[in-house]
């Protein structure tokens, strides 16, 4: 039995119970994060909740026939930042304008649709910028059918600002529990330490050296990090799945719940893994520093 | 073999002791004793590897412990068991714990492997079943006897045992001795530490070696040792 001893795992083989304890807790806390990280991720924080609303409008020439304007609407919708172009003839339009204000009617008492027809352009949420909006507004107003273009270019520019804050608040929200995630850590690490500090002195007096214990705890910290966070997220990921299969009206602020499987989305929950994985080691090493054993 | 060279020891702004040579031959049980606050602890832990001397030097096996290559004093540490002087603090909660934090040095072992060691082991030292008790709880005889079936659980090779014999009691000695005896039997060395030696052992060990503030003896081996042990 005199043969190098292995200290992966050193904590769990020496105390169980906390580990098993702090264990659950991290586990149920990274399942929170990555339900709002994969939330966050989808949403672009409220982008696309101004997408759904925003909207550039192509008014065209009253003598625009409805197949120009569909052949119009394709066209659009082939930009890059358009996610759609929907075109509404005259009479639609009429129709949707007498649903906005009703008891209108009058007005078209000659016979003549004084409404003409429009295409309107939603942009998708991650274009959803000045830049690309003037692209798409400066590309209809070239086209010779097209009578006026509203892109709200005045206030679009202030509304912007306010959803880049508003998407900033939701990320520092959950940058600010994912410091908590490593703070609560780092106690628990500290604090486990402690209580095992007996144990370590007790190596270390065997010649097991310090610097070998750090590295092997903080190893195994950010593996089980790393598991904990990557289990925690695919848990949280299908908690939002459901939740937006069950909730479609959540799709609008959201997403749609097939976006969960895109590469990136999968991509950024693997960061996020790794992320949680590194701060796990640095809490564990920030920990084993109230428990270093010294020389007598 | 563990030499100690011209071993000098200062503590609270004096000399404790200096010059001190002293020679430890493999597969055999040495006595040292010496004084209350003679430094006893201290050069258990130099010898040890644990505790850089203030002068001198320690060899194993003819490598320098402190002027070497600091991965063989770690191995020198790692073969060596130590029963410490008994205190509560640092000690696990059970017997149990302390079984499983000394299997933890000795590398992988199978949890029923162990468990039967220890069972056996506890026996051996008058601790039948006594791996569930908390050591809070325990008298420090049955502590002392605690510690070293735990130590004994790695095989250490080399055993300091720091007032094991007056810790564990009269009662325990006749054990001991017969203990002591089959580990250097088998090849191993202990050093014991203690304040006085049980007189039969004295007497059966012959005239002691004197060194600085400490008397150093050399049990004798089964074969020197007439029929009924000194304990």
């Amino acid at each position: 039995m005199n043969e190098k001893p292995s200290l992966w795992w050193i904590d769990w083989r020496i105390s169980r119970g906390p580990i098993v304890r702090e264990s659950i807790g991290r586990f149920l806390f990274l399942c929170l994060l990555g339900f709002a990280l994969l939330s966050l991720l989808l949403s672009g924080g409220v982008s696309r909740i101004l997408a759904g609303r925003y909207a550039v409008t192509a008014v065209l020439r009253a003598e625009v026939p409805s197949g120009e304007g569909e052949g119009l609407a394709r066209k659009a919708a082939a930009l890059p930042p358009v996610r759609s172009a929907t075109y509404q003839d005259p009479e639609a339009a009429w129709k949707e304008f007498l649903r906005a204000y009703p008891g209108l009617d009058p007005l078209r008492g000659t016979g003549e649709n004084p409404l003409p027809g429009y295409i309107e352009i939603r942009i998708r949420p991650d274009r959803l910028t000045v830049k690309d909006v003037e692209l798409v507004a400066t590309a209809l107003r070239a086209v010779p059918q097209v009578e006026r273009v509203l892109a709200g270019e005045d206030w679009l520019p202030r509304l912007l600002l306010a959803g880049r804050l508003a998407s900033w608040a939701c990320w520092g929200v959950f940058g600010a529990f994912l410091a908590g995630f490593f703070l609560v850590g780092r106690l628990q690490e500290r604090a486990r330490a402690v209580a095992l500090a007996g144990d370590f002195a007790f190596l270390a007096e065997r010649g097991v050296s310090a610097g070998r214990l750090a590295f092997h705890r903080a190893a195994g910290a950010a593996l089980s990090g790393f598991l904990l966070a990557a289990v925690g997220t695919a848990a949280g990921g299908g908690v939002l799945f459901f939740s937006l299969r069950k909730y479609p009206i959540l799709e609008r602020v959201i997403g749609s719940p097939t976006d969960l499987l895109l590469p990136q989305t999968i991509a950024s929950a693997v960061l996020f893994s790794v992320g949680a994985a590194l701060l796990s080691g640095a809490a564990s090493l920030l920990g084993w520093r109230a428990a270093r054993p010294g020389r007598k | 073999m563990i030499e100690g060279f011209r071993l000098g020891v200062y503590s609270r702004g004096a000399t404790l002791w200096d010059g001190l040579d002293f020679a430890f031959g493999d597969a055999a049980v040495w006595f040292v004793t010496g004084p209350p606050a003679s430094g006893k602890t201290l050069l258990l832990s130099i010898l040890r590897g644990e505790r850089r001397p203030d002068a001198g030097d320690v060899l194993v096996s003819g490598e320098s412990l402190y002027r070497g290559n600091a991965a063989l004093a770690r191995a020198w540490r790692a073969s060596c068991g130590h029963v410490p002087e008994q205190a509560i603090a640092g000690a696990p909660p059970t017997v149990g714990d302390l079984f499983r934090r000394s299997a933890l040095v000795g590398g992988a072992v199978r949890e029923t492997e162990r468990k039967e060691r220890t069972d056996g082991l506890l026996e051996m030292v008058g601790l039948r079943g006594a791996s569930t008790w908390r050591i809070s709880e325990m008298s420090i005889s049955e502590r002392v006897r605690a510690c070293l079936a735990a130590e004994l659980l790695r095989g250490p090779k080399i055993l300091f045992c720091d007032g094991v014999v007056a810790g564990a009691g009269v009662p325990s000695w006749e054990m001991l001795w017969g203990l002591f005896r089959a580990l250097a039997r088998e090849g191993n060395t202990v050093i014991l530490a203690e304040r006085r030696i049980p007189e039969r052992w004295a007497l059966a060990a012959g005239d002691p070696e004197p060194v600085g503030p400490f008397r150093v003896y050399r049990l004798p081996g089964p074969a020197a040792e007439g029929k009924g042990g000194p304990g």
